[in-house]
């Protein structure tokens, strides 16, 4: 008797667990999405009663925007994903990693990381047609393959270790365009006309650049997209991938000035209207909203595509390319970063998963929302939310030289620690030479 | 309606709790029927060889999951610390880096100075507390409110003394109170220096005096009081009651909960992390492992556990015998 009791009530839990599964945003078959793609999925797959584990570093309107992404899968599957997102998400899979909890699947913002779980045993590779399809449908496709790829103790050799979506454009600069058009700005082509338009700013009473360093445990980052942006705007390429590989030594001059160059904006009080304590007290989803203020407190914010989810609401917004120096003659580069999906406990859905990220539905879904973009050329991109999306899409599509985010391609002691410390701490010493030598130490230390 | 957590959290319960009455009820049993029956030849010895035995069936399972979770990990750490990460060069070697690192020199530092104000501030604070509300007619509401901070998790506290210590105006109270003083601008409290690490002790002398207050107040009324009376008659003055007759007697007490409060503070961690963000100047010696550990590199992390061990061990045997001696 009481054994029934306990069934009947632990069947009642898994019931009521599953009835939160969401409607469907865009009803199937209306609009312009690939829906054929996403029938076709539907008639491969019943995991009817599995569930599908995932974390990743999605919170917020993020976590919300990814489970309308979900409802598709449920609905076309059956199975039920139960998303975990968290803003620590780096230091908790690393420690799922090491006394076990891993869920089914994560999404690791950081293809360093990605390789250390894959180094360690922890995620199942994907397939030789996996990366043939990467290598076919995403813009640059070899770029995302072989960011993704690593020693993998699973496979017993190199890998294909995971599969990128949902991908950033970093080098942009986020303005108002009524405060623009009030002032009589134009959007400059150069970094030495926004330098200019800067210092035209702080004659007319403002304060050109918002910037915040806050992110709890990840304090720091937002510093060194500024960092690797103007690398990419006063190096080569090459000198780029030497400082990502440290061949480079972060303390060489190269590097220095680049981060001399980022506290001519973030050091200069003028500029900011705040110390540099403040700024890294101040929390970087928080920082852009004195550009919409009335009147502004500041005109831009050097930011990547995923900022306007944090804008206030009715904010109008556009962007511009954080320019190039006109005088060094390096072309146009374009900083990105992304975010990767691996398999870290195997089950029938997670390979489904993956093949359901490559429908260009599970794209389209999130794009024709917000804060989403893709490399994936079989999307309709007449279906991003509005034209700043769609531009930056493009700037994404059309890369001449795309550089991945350099922190997040450092060991991760690196690029997600020494490198966060050291620009905190450069903002409140500005000793740029003896921070860069801090870091090229704890470099040299786990060599 | 149900919840599948709470549905396993009451299974969980039950399971747990039947399985520890079936343990003993069945070693118990297996005991008295079984190895040592009380009866034959043998009755007498068994019964006296039954009772030696039985009170290692009911410490097993608690010395087991001692074992389990707190000394199997500590000889693993040990173990990483000497073979993992640069220690495949030289056992030593992760010691050896993280001895070099100017950050760790840093935090030992900071861990000193913590250790040497925190205990300190908290068992005076405490002491005063314990005394002066004593003779309140008030004094248990004033001893709930020091106590209350106790009940507060560390990052809550944090979280609250961020917001007294906040640049904006508005916010912050210490910058409220200088505008009220004409101050135009709120100034940026906790920004690196070496000097913040004494605000964020403030938050631990905080909680932690309620702690001592409750203890040592315990000690003060078991105090005789014709000690106190003889001192009376004798002309001595409230101070010299206090601090010579008195806190000489609870001596032990102090002691104990200094030290206890001091095995505390080389645990504390949530109150840098939350607070103190990544400023290199107040990290302190926990901070440093977990940010090893999120980064991967268990050598150095566990090399520095081992570190905040040794550093722990004496002050802990200290603690022990001092809680003994009281116990006599």
């Amino acid at each position: 008797m009481k054994k029934t009791l306990y069934s009947g009530a632990a069947i009642l839990a898994l019931a009521a667990g599953s009835a939160q599964a969401q409607e469907l945003i865009f009803p199937v078959g209306e609009g312009d999405f690939a829906w054929d793609s996403y029938n076709a999925f539907a008639d491969e797959y019943d995991l009817s009663g599995q569930t599908l584990t995932i974390s990743g570093p999605w919170i917020g309107d993020d976590r919300d925007l990814v489970d309308t992404v979900f409802a598709y899968f449920e609905e076309a599957t059956g199975a039920t994903v139960e998303y975990a997102g968290s803003d620590a998400f780096e230091s908790e899979i690393r420690r799922a990693s090491q006394t076990g909890g891993l869920p089914n699947m994560a999404v690791i913002p950081q293809p360093g990381l990605l390789a250390d779980l894959a180094a360690a045993g922890d995620v199942a590779p994907l397939t030789d047609e996996d990366a043939a399809w990467i290598e076919e449908n995403y813009a640059a496709g070899q770029s995302w393959v072989d960011l993704a790829t690593s020693e993998n103790e699973q496979a017993g050799g190199e890998a294909l270790n995971g599969f990128f979506y949902k991908v950033d454009v970093k080098s942009l600069v986020w303005y108002s365009p009524p405060v623009f058009e009030e002032l009589g700005y134009e959007v400059p082509e150069t970094m030495e006309e926004l330098l200019a338009l800067s210092e035209q700013a702080v004659e007319d009473g403002f304060a050109p650049w918002c910037i915040g360093l806050g992110s709890g445990d990840a304090t720091g980052w937002p510093a060194t997209d500024w960092v690797e942006d103007i690398m990419l705007r006063t190096q080569s390429l090459d000198t780029y991938d030497a400082w990502v590989s440290n061949e480079l030594p972060f303390d060489s001059e190269e590097v220095v000035n680049a981060i001399e160059t980022f506290g001519e904006f973030a050091l200069n009080e003028d500029f900011t209207g705040m110390s540099g304590a403040e700024i890294v007290n101040t929390d970087f989803r928080d920082s852009p909203d004195g550009v919409f203020e009335i009147p502004p407190q500041c005109l831009m914010h050097r930011q990547a595509s995923f900022i306007p989810t944090f804008f206030p609401e009715d904010a109008e917004y556009d962007f511009f390319y954080f320019p190039a120096f006109e005088s060094e003659d390096l072309g146009s580069p374009v900083l990105g970063a992304g975010t990767v999906w691996a398999i870290t406990d195997e089950n029938e859905a997670s390979r489904a998963m993956i093949e359901f990220l490559k429908t260009p539905v599970a794209h389209e879904v999130w794009m024709s929302q917000s804060g989403f973009l893709t490399p994936h050329n079989g999307v309709n991109t007449e279906l991003y939310a509005n034209d700043t999306l769609r531009g930056m899409g493009e700037i994404l599509l059309n890369a001449t030289s795309f550089r991945f985010d350099a922190s997040d391609l450092m060991p991760s002691e690196i690029g997600a620690g020494a490198f966060w410390t050291g620009m905190v701490e450069y903002l409140r010493t500005g000793d740029a030479q003896a921070e860069a030598a801090s870091i090229q130490s704890a470099w040299d230390a786990i060599k | 309606m149900f919840d599948s957590t709470i549905v396993s959290g009451i299974l969980t319960i039950i399971i747990g709790v039947g399985g520890m009455l079936a343990y003993f009820w069945l070693s118990n049993l297996v005991l008295d029927k079984v190895i040592f029956p009380p009866k034959g030849k043998n009755i007498g010895r068994n019964i006296n060889r039954a009772n030696a035995v039985r009170p290692w069936l009911f410490t097993f399972p608690a010395i087991f999951a001692l074992g389990l979770y707190l000394v199997v990990p500590v000889f693993y750490s040990i173990w990483l610390s000497v073979t993992s990460g640069v220690a495949q060069d030289g056992w030593y070697r992760n010691y050896e880096q993280i001895f070099l690192n100017q950050t760790f020199r840093v935090s030992l530092l900071n861990n000193l100075l913590w250790v040497l104000v925190v205990p300190a501030a908290s068992t005076f604070f405490g002491l005063i507390a314990a005394q002066l509300t004593d003779r309140l007619s008030w004094g248990n509401i004033a001893k709930s409110l020091i106590f209350m901070p106790m009940a507060i998790s560390f990052v809550g506290a944090s979280l609250i003394w961020s917001f007294v210590y906040h640049p904006d105006m508005d916010i912050g109270v210490i910058n409220a109170i200088r505008g009220l003083f004409g101050a135009e601008d709120g100034v940026t409290l906790i920004d690196g220096q070496v000097i913040d690490s004494f605000l964020l002790m403030v938050v631990l002398i905080w909680i932690q005096t309620g702690f001592a207050m409750v203890i040592l107040s315990a000690a003060l009324r078991g105090v005789p009081e014709d000690t106190v009376e003889a001192a009376i008659i004798d002309g001595a003055n409230p101070f010299q009651v206090f601090f010579r007759i008195k806190v000489p007697q609870i001596r032990g007490t102090i002691m104990v909960v200094w030290t206890t409060i001091t095995i505390l503070v080389l645990k504390v961690y949530d109150i840098v992390a939350a607070m103190g963000n990544q400023y290199r100047n107040l990290e302190i010696l926990p901070t440093q492992m977990m940010q090893y550990f999120d980064a991967g590199n268990y050598g150095f992390a566990t090399a520095i556990s081992v570190v905040i061990m040794i550093l722990v061990l004496p002050v802990m045997f200290w603690n022990i015998r001092q809680a003994r001696a009281e116990m006599r």
